[in-house]
């Protein structure tokens, strides 16, 4: 029996040997872990859940696969910027959520996982005498179709920086002028220059296959040193379809329009937005090209990286889901008050402890301390992401972890009471005590589980779910404490001296 | 030996009276809700050259066309404030131009938050918040009947341990309706999690004294329950108090020494610890009692003349 609790007392302090190591310092590495994780309401950061736009035909097996795909685009995007521990997160079929920590520029975080990224080419659309088209001609006349019918995708008008002005569809009805969302919109109101914006359709090669970014193999930031300064430019590779379809187009657009007409430009669309209309200069270029225009060298680089990265599968709703973003400043000040609070927390409970259980309340206190240094171990250990509530929660599951000791202890002093040896009350103390501290805890892991369940099917969840994890460790590594740690430590002092003397173990004073 | 449960009905009439004060309170000022649960923005601002008070930002901002806004402030260790404004789903450029005009007008203006919930996630998040409850609830019940499943009536004990809780919850939303009308006190999610952790706590307790009569009536201590009850009671009571007391004193140590972020989550604690130690004390035995003996019309004849002995 001795020979048990001395093997037990040294796995005991091998265990908390361990775990002291693991936690301090607490910035240290340990297992391959570096300090503790923190949620973005510790570090700051910012918190984007977007929606998708799938169109209303798509199966629950396209939109799982095209989610899939979003998320490691969205994820090679955001590689690019240097975010450490970026959390990009798939939700349900339609949902996807991304934490960049550390990061507070929201409006760049919404632009590189919003922006779709979808890169197309399109010319310009020519009436049946082989003229351009613009807005005007569509305003004023009273047909109800396409000037060119061989072409029945929608048109594009743009203003004079590019963005999307108008869309011209046709459905069963008729044409229809719409804005970006697909609402109907009020010609009359657009101001007059807008007439004379031209009218962009798709690109296609002979056999009408659409020149978009799904053709790239490659793409770069280049700066070209031109007379009037330096310019940068994306230079972009074809794969071998891509080389065709557009050696097709820029043959036609070569020999079919004079250098300077707007019918020889290629309109380069990204998300709808013209960003350039370069003229075709020669009749094929072999499948390396260059995409000019008004850009800062940053410009290019997003660019670039936007291009090789893909295009999203799916467009995202404009307006994010939910949007969320911490200044960090709250993090480090918490984190040291949350450790002023726990330390005081502590000691009062220890003080409480030895005051009423005297020597057990001692051995307790023991087994407090090495309660707290295995909970912070596992927080780092698997990790843990702390959050405001998540530390709230683990300094709550100090109060808590003694109850065990404390249901245990209340049956040893009636044991006690009854005349028991220390030995014989500790073994019935705890036996009895059972009951109670599975019934009571199982009732705590089940709130646990739900509020972790819960915390995760919510769009700003992250701190439910932390207050559960913390609590449910907390929770079950006091269960481990009370019942191996203290009972060990207990056993070990009954086969001292100290055993004999009951007031050590219990304010109760027998009575003679 | 105290007889704690020969007050039974006193106990009812504070818990009664403590519950219908939060009902009349929550019929007045509703609960105030936060955005993640009500949807709309929130920005979080600090001012860097000027001191701002209350009343101008809140002048300001119907300036710039947002008299509804909402605006509270939570001074800082620096002495600066820092201002909460929470108004209807901004989109980026209105955000944009609040800023513009405040700067304007106060001087740099510094961003520490923007959150954004739209009305489909705060739905949702409603939504969700009332399945938890609902389902730990359920949970709970169905774990405590089936704990207590050699009892004669095992259904008694989960559905008196679901009315202690019940009883915290209201006592809890009771107490922040009153908050909510007087100091602007919010719901948010820190609450409802608070509210699940008094849910988890409030059981264990009541587990215990349980635990504690299931023991007694298998060792078959006393013929009458009503006795059996209060012996498992009193023998319990310094497990009861004593727990209850650590837990307060730590959760007392976060609310003096963490303050405000986590304000919402801590004095949810607090009201549930003690809400929850009277409940599992006082109520839940007690109904174990008044049920077992049918006693539901002998204690809405004690109400209308409340005698001091019963």
């Amino acid at each position: 029996m001795f020979r048990r609790n001395a093997l037990f007392i040294v796995l005991i302090l091998i265990l908390f040997g361990l775990a002291l190591w693991t936690v301090l310092p607490l910035d240290a590495n340990r297992f391959g872990r570096e300090g503790m994780r923190l949620g973005l309401d510790l570090i700051g950061g910012v918190h984007l859940v977007y929606e998708t736009d799938f169109p209303a035909d798509a199966t629950g097996e396209e939109k799982a696969r095209d989610m899939q795909r979003a998320r490691m685009i969205i994820e090679r995007r955001i590689d690019k910027y240097g975010v450490t521990e970026p959390v990009i997160q798939t939700q349900g079929t339609e949902r996807i959520i991304v934490k960049l920590p550390g990061f507070t520029d929201v409006e760049a975080a919404k632009n590189l996982v919003a922006q779709t990224g979808f890169l197309e080419f399109r010319t310009v659309e020519r009436n049946s005498e082989g003229g351009a088209v613009y807005l005007s001609n569509y305003l004023d006349s009273s047909g109800n179709d396409f000037f060119d019918k061989s072409e029945q995708g929608n048109r594009i008008f743009v203003d004079s920086t590019g963005s999307p002005l108008v869309f011209l569809t046709k459905d069963e009805e008729g044409l229809k002028f719409t804005d970006e969302s697909g609402n109907p919109i009020d010609t009359g109101a657009l101001p007059a220059e807008a007439r004379g914006s031209l009218s962009w359709i798709a690109a296609r090669g002979t056999d009408g296959t659409q020149l978009t970014g799904d053709f790239l193999d490659n793409a770069a930031p280049v700066v070209s040193q031109e007379v009037t300064g330096a310019e940068y430019q994306v230079s972009i590779e074809w794969d071998s379809q891509g080389r065709d379809v557009f050696d097709q187009i820029a043959d036609y657009l070569y020999h079919s329009a004079e250098y300077g007409s707007p019918l020889r430009a290629l309109g380069i669309f990204l998300d709808d937005s013209l960003i350039s209309s370069p003229q075709i200069l020669q009749p094929a270029y072999r499948g390396q090209a260059v995409i000019t225009g008004d850009f800062t060298p940053s410009e290019v680089e997003d660019l670039a990286n936007l291009l090789k990265s893909g295009a999203l599968p799916m467009p995202l709703k404009k307006q994010p889901f939910y949007q969320g973003k911490v200044a960090g400043t709250l993090g480090a000040d918490f984190i040291n008050r949350s450790i002023t609070a726990g330390i005081i927390g502590i000691i009062l409970v220890m003080l409480f402890m030895i005051a009423y259980y005297r020597l057990s309340g001692f051995l307790a206190s023991l087994a407090l301390i090495f309660y707290g240094v295995l909970v912070l171990a596992i927080f780092k250990l698997i990790p843990v992401t702390l959050t405001l509530a998540g530390l709230g929660g683990f300094i709550l599951s100090i109060g808590m972890a003694v109850d065990a000791n404390v249901l245990i202890f209340e049956r040893m002093k009636e044991e006690l009471r009854m005349g028991r040896t220390l030995g014989a009350a500790i073994e019935s103390g705890f036996n009895r005590a059972w009951s109670a501290i599975r019934d009571s805890n199982v009732t705590t892991f089940i709130v646990c589980a739900i509020l972790y369940w819960v915390g995760n099917s919510i769009v700003a969840g992250e701190p439910v779910m932390g207050f559960a994890l913390t609590l449910f460790i907390g929770v079950a590594v006091s269960m481990f404490t009370a019942i191996v740690v203290t009972r060990t430590l207990l056993r070990i002092l009954a086969h001292t001296g100290l055993s004999r003397k009951t007031a050590l173990f219990s304010s109760y004073r027998r009575k003679k | 030996m105290f007889d704690v449960i020969n007050k039974r009905f006193w106990f009812f009439l504070i818990s009664g009276l403590i519950i219908l004060i939060g009902i009349i309170s929550l019929a007045t000022f509703g609960l105030k809700l936060s955005i993640e649960f009500s949807s709309g923005s929130r920005l979080r601002l600090t001012f860097d050259e000027q001191q701002v008070t209350q009343e101008q930002l809140q002048q300001e901002m119907a300036n710039l066309g947002y008299p509804e806004a909402i605006i509270e402030t939570e001074l800082l260790a620096t002495g600066q404030g820092d201002f909460f404004i929470r108004t209807r789903e901004l989109f980026e450029n209105e955000k944009d131009e609040i800023e513009a005009g405040l700067e304007a007008k106060f001087g740099k203006v510094t961003e520490q938050e923007f959150g954004h919930v739209s009305p489909e996630a705060a739905t949702e998040t409603t939504r969700s918040a009332a399945i938890a409850i609902a389902v730990a609830a359920i949970g709970i019940l169905l774990y405590v009947t089936w704990a207590f499943r050699r009892m004669p009536k095992p259904f008694h004990y989960g559905t008196c341990a679901i009315i202690a809780l019940i009883h915290d919850t209201l006592v809890a939303l009771g107490i922040f309706s009153l908050l909510g009308g007087f100091l602007n006190w919010q719901i948010d999610l820190m609450f409802i999690t608070g509210i699940l952790a008094v849910i988890g706590y409030s059981v264990n307790n009541t587990v215990v004294i349980f635990d504690r009569i299931r023991e007694n009536l298998l060792l078959n201590t006393s013929a009458d329950f009503e006795i059996t009850v209060n012996n498992s009671l009193v023998e319990t009571l310094g497990r009861s108090l004593n727990t209850s007391l650590t837990t307060l004193v730590v959760v007392l140590a976060l609310f003096l020494f963490v303050g405000v972020s986590i304000q919402n989550f801590v004095v949810v604690l607090i009201i549930g610890i003690i809400a929850g130690t009277f409940s599992s004390i006082c109520i839940a035995p007690s109904l174990l009692v008044v049920w077992d003996k049918g006693e539901w019309d002998k204690f809405t004849r004690w109400l209308p003349l409340p005698r001091s002995k019963a």
